[in-house]
């Protein structure tokens, strides 16, 4: 296990409107802008809100983060395929992101910048701006995340395109990695593309790779289980005494999960819920043993965190 | 009771072992009850069945059933099974009036075809008349939407609760997340089918009311596919393709505390039943009128009769054995075609488990009483 440092900061609306959707934005909570430099002048000074200059060109492009009720094509699996950012999220530390997320899909974008700590600018349209305002609500109070990232699996990326999907595949499945510059013998697990130890295979196709990476890591040894669902991602931050479960519901906005059953390990007697759209959620059937911690989430309407503690 | 945790590998049957078990997935047991002894399958009446064939019973035109020639079914078949003279005797073989009772229903072929109201009702009156209190009797399933096609609380008395574990679909607050099975069939990140939580946390007994169908994945769907895959999240994903791991998850559910101590009855419902593409019944050229009511407290005992009244109706429609694996009958999706099947059916999950004690699969050793109405 090793513990790999990202940058975590609040999402924020990027906005080609004008100063004139302050009141707006203001009574849906929205405190922050970001919009084009050559609209910045007219949005300083506009009270309760702060801008800033973006530029979209220079960011990194992302997805609308959603689920696709269909099974995709490489297998043949009841399982839905989640559209996730993850892999572009990890491979790029550091970098600013740009996202188009119309409706409530912002939400999800915004939770999904907070899930991988990345600094992303939310595009979105008046449909999108409510529920935007009530996740980036819900993320102020969850406070600055100041844990590192806890993985498994370490990825020495190429930055291929296919190792981009090899990284897709390990994260939407909620194996816990991380893009490393080397094999870290701390970790439980390196991944070196093109590892003879792997099958030939494995290589060509990120599905089976993923197999074969959560076999020789044992799913006893997985940091992080999630029961219940085909659409949640999972991910952790934590050091010795505390753990933050981050998981991000993929279809939120349009179906909720009923029960999420999450399995940590490590004993961690104290559990604190805090759950988008919830108020004072309470986990369910919580059970902790030497080995390991479960707790049930009641409901997941989009995102949840978790802290445990001894 | 204290927390414990049974942790235990599921092994093949020995007499099974020799060409399967190296292929077997490995199944990891967990649950904190204890069995208790003597209790549930294979029950007293290990290696018996009583059989009650009444031709009245349903009328095959309209599917409407006489709902006294199916008490009268249910009077003979207890009686004939347990040899008690009287009814309330009979029942009271199997269940105490400070039980609480479920009766697993089957809702799968709903609305064409489940257990029957008139059947369940009957049961249901037989319990009460032990001296249950209605509102200590749950008529239960998984899917919630199936069930409220049925409406059998139109059948029942008020107090008589009708529950199901998905009450919207794939929800897991039904279900008992200390009792699982964990095993990875096809590298599915969910590992984990839990107890429907009603039979951990309330009932003491268990009536289990299959149908007599033919299942595209298991073969038959019987006793011990209602009473495993029934009681159980997040089965279906142990079909894939043309593979299905019924073949030893069906008794390897169907043995896991306390499903197995609290399941002491199991009445087969076959006013009517599927002959193919079940266990649904979409296609009414697929049903038939078998007119019987089968009773054992052995699970195993009664899926191998049935093995055989579906094998009779298939070899009388021309369709192939329900142990065929032959490639050439294989069809990637559901199928109208008799000849075809989604899947390698796998019907050897009866014997299967007998292999884990859960009853007697030789036919020989198998003693039927029939009557005939």
């Amino acid at each position: 296990m090793i513990a790999l440092v990202l940058a975590a900061m609040l999402p924020v609306l990027y906005s080609d409107a004008g100063p004139q959707t302050a009141p707006a934005l203001r009574e849906l909570g929205i405190r922050r802008v970001a919009v084009p430099a050559s609209s910045l002048k007219k949005w300083q000074g506009v009270d309760g809100i702060s801008a800033e200059a973006a530029d979209p060109e220079r960011a990194v492009k992302l997805i609308t983060p959603s689920v696709n009720y269909r099974a995709y094509d490489a297998t043949a699996t009841q399982a839905p395929w989640i559209n996730s950012n993850g892999w572009r999220y990890l491979r790029n530390p550091g970098a600013r992101f740009f996202v188009e997320a119309p409706g409530p899909a912002a939400a999800l974008a915004a939770a999904e910048a907070n899930l991988f700590g990345g600094d992303t600018l939310v595009h979105t349209d008046s449909a999108g701006l409510k529920p935007l305002g009530e996740m980036l609500a819900f993320l102020r109070t969850l406070g600055e995340d100041k844990l590192p990232p806890l993985v498994n699996i370490g990825f020495v990326d190429d930055r291929t395109p296919v190792s981009g999907e090899r990284l897709n595949m390990m994260i939407v499945r909620n194996l816990l990695v991380g893009p490393v510059a080397a094999p870290d013998p701390h970790l439980d697990l390196n991944v070196a593309v093109g590892d003879k130890s792997y099958p030939e295979a494995a290589w060509h196709n990120p599905d089976l790779l993923e197999h074969v990476v959560r076999g020789n890591l044992t799913d006893d040894k997985r940091l992080l289980r999630v029961f219940g669902t085909d659409v949640v991602i999972g991910r952790l931050t934590g050091d010795a005494d505390h753990v933050r479960v981050h998981l991000l519901n993929y279809a939120g906005g349009r179906r909720s999960v009923q029960g999420v059953r999450i399995r940590v390990l490590g004993s961690w007697p104290h559990q604190t819920a805090a759950v988008a759209g919830v108020p004072d959620a309470q986990l369910m059937d919580c059970a902790v043993d030497a080995v390991a911690t479960e707790f049930t989430i009641p409901e997941l309407k989009t995102y949840a965190v978790i802290d445990l503690s001894r | 009771m204290d927390r414990r945790e049974f942790l235990q590998l599921v092994s093949a049957s020995p007499l099974l072992a020799t060409e399967t078990q190296a292929s077997l997935p490995v199944y990891h047991v967990v649950t904190p009850f204890a069995p208790e002894p003597g209790a549930g399958m294979p029950g007293a009446y290990r290696g018996q069945v009583a059989r009650v064939h009444a031709a009245s019973c349903i009328d095959e035109k309209t599917d409407a059933v006489d709902r006294e020639v199916v008490r009268r079914m249910l009077s003979s078949g207890m009686r004939a099974l347990t040899g008690e003279k009287s009814e309330r005797d009979a029942w009271a073989r199997f269940i105490a009036p400070k039980d609480v009772v479920g009766i697993k229903v089957n809702s799968s072929g709903a609305p064409n075809m489940m257990s029957m109201p008139e059947l369940v009702a009957g049961i249901v009156e037989n319990v009460i008349g032990v001296g249950v209190p209605p509102e200590n009797i749950w008529i239960y399933e998984r899917m919630g939407d199936q069930m409220r096609m049925i409406h059998y609380d139109r059948f029942v008395p008020a107090k008589v609760n009708v529950w199901t574990a998905e009450h919207s679909r794939s929800s897991i607050l039904g279900y008992e997340p200390r009792v699982y099975v964990d095993v990875d069939f096809f590298g599915e990140d969910d590992t984990r089918s839990c107890l429907v939580r009603l039979v951990s946390e309330k009932l003491t007994k268990i009536i289990n009311v299959p149908n007599m169908k033919e299942h595209q994945a298991a073969g038959v769907t019987g006793c011990l596919k209602n009473i495993s895959y029934g009681n159980f999240s997040n089965v279906a994903r142990s079909h894939r393709l043309q593979k299905t791991n019924t073949y030893s998850f069906i008794g390897t559910l169907a043995a896991v505390e306390p499903v197995r101590s609290r399941t002491v009855l199991n009445i087969m419902d076959g006013l009517r039943g599927v002959w193919h593409a079940g266990p649904f019944s979409m296609d009414r050229r697929f049903r038939f009128y078998p007119k019987q009511i089968m009773f054992g407290s052995d699970p195993v005992a009664m899926d191998r009769l049935l093995i055989d009244v579906i094998e009779a109706k298939r070899r009388a429609e021309g369709a192939p054995s329900i142990f065929d694996r032959s490639p050439e009958h294989l069809q990637s999706a559901y199928s109208r075609d008799p000849m075809k099947n989604a899947f390698i059916r796998e019907p050897g999950h009866v014997q299967y488990a007998a292999g884990l004690g859960l009853g007697e699969y030789d036919i020989a050793r198998i003693k039927v009483e029939a009557i005939e109405l």
